[in-house]
């Protein structure tokens, strides 16, 4: 018996452990952990200097029940809803030209997309700055070509914000999009145009239905990193029209206070559980997100 | 053709490798120190002049506010730096918290190069844990070509003709600060009740304020993005090079000054290099390196002395004795306080 067990754990148990046990210990270290740290601390409290003590507290949830963080997180919902419309509009068209076409540049205009991915967006948000500022490239050109008599100003503000977010993230729609529309049987869309169905009516009852997972798994992909990104909020927005992020980052940052940073992040994660969830709820397919 | 090409490139690339191992290995015989220092603060010749001559390696972090400092020094393991330039009300705090390495006088030849205006701050009496390396105030900026309304305090940036035109720095204390003097309070101000009365008038400022910004207001000012500023002065100093409309005011409720000061952390692997860094930093020549790429307030009178009429008659880089006089230093406030004025921030920015 002794024998058995010992060959059914060589046969079945060493294996797993050996193919999954480093990811599994990745995951608890990498993951796991620092997610446990940041709960633990969300109910820690701060000493005089703002150290970090271990007197549990829920004083930090009832300092973010205050109206002021709840108004700057439904702004942040706000511009991340915002985006998230305006990257599905810009990339669904985007993404039916491409997966449809079929032209031999089609490789090529997917690899447009993904190539900006390979410059820090950091960078490329510093390149928006320089390109909309009042001596800027674009408002030079429109002085000089005598469209406008004096720079527009279009920097600074929350547009500007989310100009920089629909920027950096509709790749995240895009590719989604992509995937979904190209798996997109044509046979069912010649039914369609023979039973009567007019091409819009075509496009509601037939290609949006089936490609709505696309829709589903971009729009997740896009909303949650955009409550996070604080820099395109600071270097864009000016400061202006604060995120979730930047709540975070100051109170790490500037505010000093570990405790309510952490949680801060821990609500930012409930919230995204929440949209996950509903996400699944809707039909959607984890696959799809790439976790 | 395409042989030569690429004979060519790897004569480059390994050129280039050869000359990235040359500046590695220059400079280390007599081991590293570890700096910590704020961005656009601390003059790079200065620095490589001291590698050169003392034969140390010097390693450079940046931070730019008070607050990432002590954040970084709480979560990187002690040692990690080995000398540090917080500001006034920080020394305070380090102090506070025992955080910081007396310095051993002895080693600070140059000390004597300093002002003595400058030395003995209540933040540190008797300079035990800090010598002064550059200071100012944070003041106004006003571009002349685009506003029409005289501008004198921090009061007037308030002015509702102001609207969208401002650049403030990114930095709660400064310009809840400025608030306060506007008021006629201090800087420090701890009554729950005043501060409520300050949080209105702040909130009075957010349509003015176009762009928080700390790292480099002055780009604002320079390109025209913002016509007024409440930035550093030698930001405003550096803004007036390039655009000659640019014009520097004192305010009347007297400004918010401060100093910054060379600290050892508890802990530095480096001490005796670090001593040797900071005794460099306080000489003449260094000094002058220094203020010459970042023209903030000067206490090394050895090193105004060399720098000629052009500087100690510019009255934004060589900020008058009687502005820091007026002015104020901010103080370390306690977590109760800070709470308040975090919220104000945080109404401020929705």
């Amino acid at each position: 018996m002794a024998g058995k067990s010992k060959h059914e754990f060589r046969a079945n148990t060493l294996p797993a452990i050996i193919t999954v046990g480093p990811v599994a210990l990745i995951m608890l270290l990498l993951v796991a952990a620092p997610l446990m740290y940041v709960g633990v601390m969300s109910f820690c409290s701060i000493d005089e200097y703002y150290n970090v003590t271990h007197d549990l507290t829920l004083g930090n949830y009832v300092r973010l029940a205050n109206t002021d963080y709840l108004k700057i997180y439904v702004q942040s919902l706000l511009i991340a809803f915002i985006t998230t419309i305006l990257c599905i509009l810009i990339g669904y068209p985007f993404s039916y030209i491409i997966a449809r076409s079929k032209s031999r540049f089609k490789r090529i205009f997917y690899m447009l997309v993904i190539i900006p991915f390979w410059t820090n967006s950091l960078i490329r948000i510093y390149g928006w700055r320089s390109f909309l500022g009042t001596n800027g490239w674009l408002n030079s050109s429109l002085v000089s070509l005598g469209i406008v008599s004096e720079p527009i100003d279009f920097l600074y503000k929350n547009g500007t914000t989310i100009l920089g977010m629909v920027y950096c993230l509709i790749p995240f729609m895009i590719l989604p999009l992509y995937t979904a529309i190209e798996k997109l049987d044509g046979t069912l869309l010649e039914a369609s145009a023979d039973l009567g169905a007019k091409p819009v009516s075509t496009f509601f009852t037939v290609i949006l239905p089936l490609t709505s997972s696309g829709i589903f798994s971009g729009s997740l992909m896009v909303f949650i990193p955009c409550l996070g990104y604080f820099f395109v909020a600071d270097i864009l927005g000016g400061g202006n029209s604060d995120v979730i992020g930047n709540l975070i980052e100051r109170q790490f940052q500037s505010g000093n206070n570990w405790p309510l940073g952490a949680a801060l992040s821990i609500i930012l994660i409930i919230v995204t559980l929440v949209l996950v969830k509903a996400y699944q709820k809707l039909g959607g397919d984890m696959d799809a997100l790439g976790v | 053709m395409k042989k030569k090409i690429a004979l060519l490139l790897t004569t480059m690339l390994t050129m280039s490798l050869m000359a990235g191992c040359g500046s590695t290995s220059k400079g280390a015989e007599n081991g590293e120190v570890n700096i910590f220092v704020w961005t656009e603060y601390v003059s790079d010749t200065a620095i490589s002049d001291f590698e050169k001559k003392f034969g140390i390696k010097v390693n450079v972090s940046t931070y730019s506010s008070n607050e990432d400092l002590l954040a970084k020094l709480k979560s990187e393991s002690e040692g990690t730096y080995d000398v540090i330039l917080p500001s006034d009300y920080t020394v305070e705090y380090l102090i506070a918290q025992n955080k910081l390495e007396p310095l051993n006088k002895e080693a600070l030849t140059n000390l004597s190069n300093i002002d003595p205006a400058y030395l003995d701050e209540p933040f540190d009496p008797g300079n035990v844990y800090s010598v002064p390396y550059e200071g100012g105030v944070a003041c106004i900026a006003v571009n002349t070509k685009k506003v029409e309304k005289e501008i004198t305090s921090y009061a007037d940036l308030f002015d509702p003709s102001l609207k969208g035109q401002i650049v403030v720095l990114d930095d709660y204390r400064a310009v809840i600060g400025i608030t306060e003097r506007a008021m006629g309070l201090s800087m420090n101000e701890t009554d729950p009740d005043k501060l409520k009365e300050v949080e209105e008038k702040l909130l009075t400022l957010k349509d003015n304020v176009k762009l928080y910004d700390s790292d480099s207001p002055k780009s604002a000012l320079i390109s025209g993005d913002c016509s007024v500023g409440m930035v550093w002065s030698a930001e405003i100093a550096l803004a007036m090079d390039e655009n000659p409309d640019i014009e520097i005011v004192y305010p009347t409720e007297g400004s918010y000054v401060f100093l910054d000061n060379w600290c050892v952390p508890t802990g530095a692997k480096n001490y005796d290099n670090a001593m040797k860094f900071i005794d460099y930093m306080l000489s003449a020549e260094a000094a002058k390196t220094n203020i010459e790429d970042f023209p903030y307030l000067c206490p090394n009178t050895a090193a105004l002395e060399m720098m000629g009429d052009e500087y100690v008659l510019n009255k934004a880089k060589n900020v008058p004795a009687e502005v820091i006089e007026k002015g104020e230093f901010l103080t370390y406030l306690g977590t109760d306080t800070l709470a308040i004025y975090d919220e104000m921030w945080t109404k401020l920015k929705q």
